[in-house]
């Protein structure tokens, strides 16, 4: 099952969070969903005309010296102290941490927002589906990082995957195989094929582990040939 | 780390760092504007007041008249034509008042008045030479930038290390 090549830091939150942030397109964009990038694209566009702006201000200042050009100087302070306000509100009133937005073929709009607090290695979902009716429905989830992340840092897909098909319908009807993997795991049932790609993945952590102790060895023995020379 | 990443990933972590700059630029400007003068915040350079004012004293400036014209005993700060470093000097002679006072100025700790600081066939100063008066200094905390301009590969280091911390750092 895939596991990815890259390895992350266990102890580096902003990590486990990026990495699992990263995750979520990929998944649900494979399922058919169509993401909207509106509330990224709102983001850039500000933060970019806010930089355009200083951009000019620098350079009429530079070639024109400070005199010449304050009153333009001023308004420009003033567009981008409001162009950098808006910014500010659209990050924490409108996207709210919001890491993913799309419409599956069936028309039901999935607005995923995570959140993790400060030392506490949970990874908080907040989802909104709406229906094509327009019939709105929020959940919450907090599942530990472990989950989906093995020893070595790699990520795991399958239950991360099986995480986001068990708690969000819409995905669910999506990928039945992966809903229902998560139900049979629930009533402590593993299928043969279950326990196979389980031992899969015990053997690849181990592998990898494996693989780091060598590198420390490694590592070891040519800090000894330093010390030497 | 930078494998697959998304174009619009890549274009926020680089907005992140510009709107860093960007803001830090745009705040000294608001500073400038509201000061009405170039330069509101400058560093001693030399020794020539003190003990007023020490090498690597932060001080901070106005350039408004708002309660009273600017007049003799304050410190102010000015450029000089074909000079690119602004004098912290204190004013001993003003002649005349209002847009047409003629200034001259005095290092506290020099012997002699800054006539031999004047270009060339100017005995004094006017208003518009000055680019604020001191209303407030920190000691000692300018001495970083004495030091960076004394030292010009620690701009390049810092420079670097700020940007790598940006855009390695998402959060």
């Amino acid at each position: 099952m895939a596991v990815s090549q890259e390895k992350i830091t266990l102890y580096n939150l902003a990590d486990l969070k990026n990495t699992s942030d990263d995750a979520i397109p990929n998944y649900l964009n494979s399922l058919g969903f169509k993401q909207s990038h509106h509330l990224t694209d709102v983001r850039l566009g500000l933060g970019y005309t806010a930089l355009a702006l200083a951009g000019a201000c620098f350079l009429w200042d530079y070639k024109l010296g400070f005199e010449n050009t304050k009153y333009y100087t001023a308004a420009a302070v003033l567009l981008y102290s409001v162009l950098n306000g808006l910014l500010t509100v659209w990050i924490m009133f409108v996207e709210k941490g919001v890491i993913y937005t799309g419409t599956s073929k069936s028309g039901d709009t999935v607005k995923i927002a995570t959140s993790t607090k400060k030392n506490v290695p949970q990874y908080n979902l907040t989802i909104t589906t709406t229906s094509k009716s327009g019939k709105s429905e929020t959940i919450a989830v907090s599942r530990p990082f472990t989950e989906w992340f093995d020893a070595a840092g790699h990520f795991v897909a399958l239950p991360f995957q099986t995480m986001l098909a068990t708690s969000i319908p819409a995905v669910g009807r999506l990928d039945p195989q992966r809903a229902q993997a998560g139900q049979d795991e629930k009533m402590a049932a593993y299928t043969p094929e279950m326990l196979a790609a389980l031992v899969q993945e015990n053997s690849s952590v181990a592998r990898a582990t494996a693989e780091t102790s060598t590198t420390g060895a490694d590592t070891g023995k040519k800090t000894k040939q330093r010390r030497k020379a | 780390m930078f494998s697959n990443v998304q174009p619009r990933q890549a274009a926020a972590q680089l907005l992140n760092f510009g709107l860093i700059l960007s803001t830090a630029f745009m705040m000294w400007k608001g500073l400038s504007v509201i000061t009405d003068s170039p330069s509101p915040i400058v560093v001693v350079l030399s020794g020539s007041m003190e003990p007023a004012f020490q090498r690597g004293d932060l001080l901070f400036l106005t350039n408004r008249n708002i309660l009273q014209e600017t007049d003799v005993g304050e410190i102010v700060v000015y450029n000089v034509k074909d000079k690119d470093i602004p004098i912290v000097h204190r004013i001993v002679r003003k002649f005349g008042s209002g847009a047409g006072a003629k200034f001259l100025t005095k290092g506290d700790n020099n012997v002699a008045d800054d006539t031999e600081l004047f270009p060339p066939g100017k005995a004094f100063l006017d208003r518009t030479d000055m680019i604020g008066s001191v209303v407030g200094y920190i000691p000692f905390v300018g001495y970083v930038t004495i030091m960076l301009s004394e030292h010009p590969w620690l701009k390049t280091v810092m420079l670097a290390i700020m940007g790598l911390v940006v855009v390695l750092q998402r959060e």
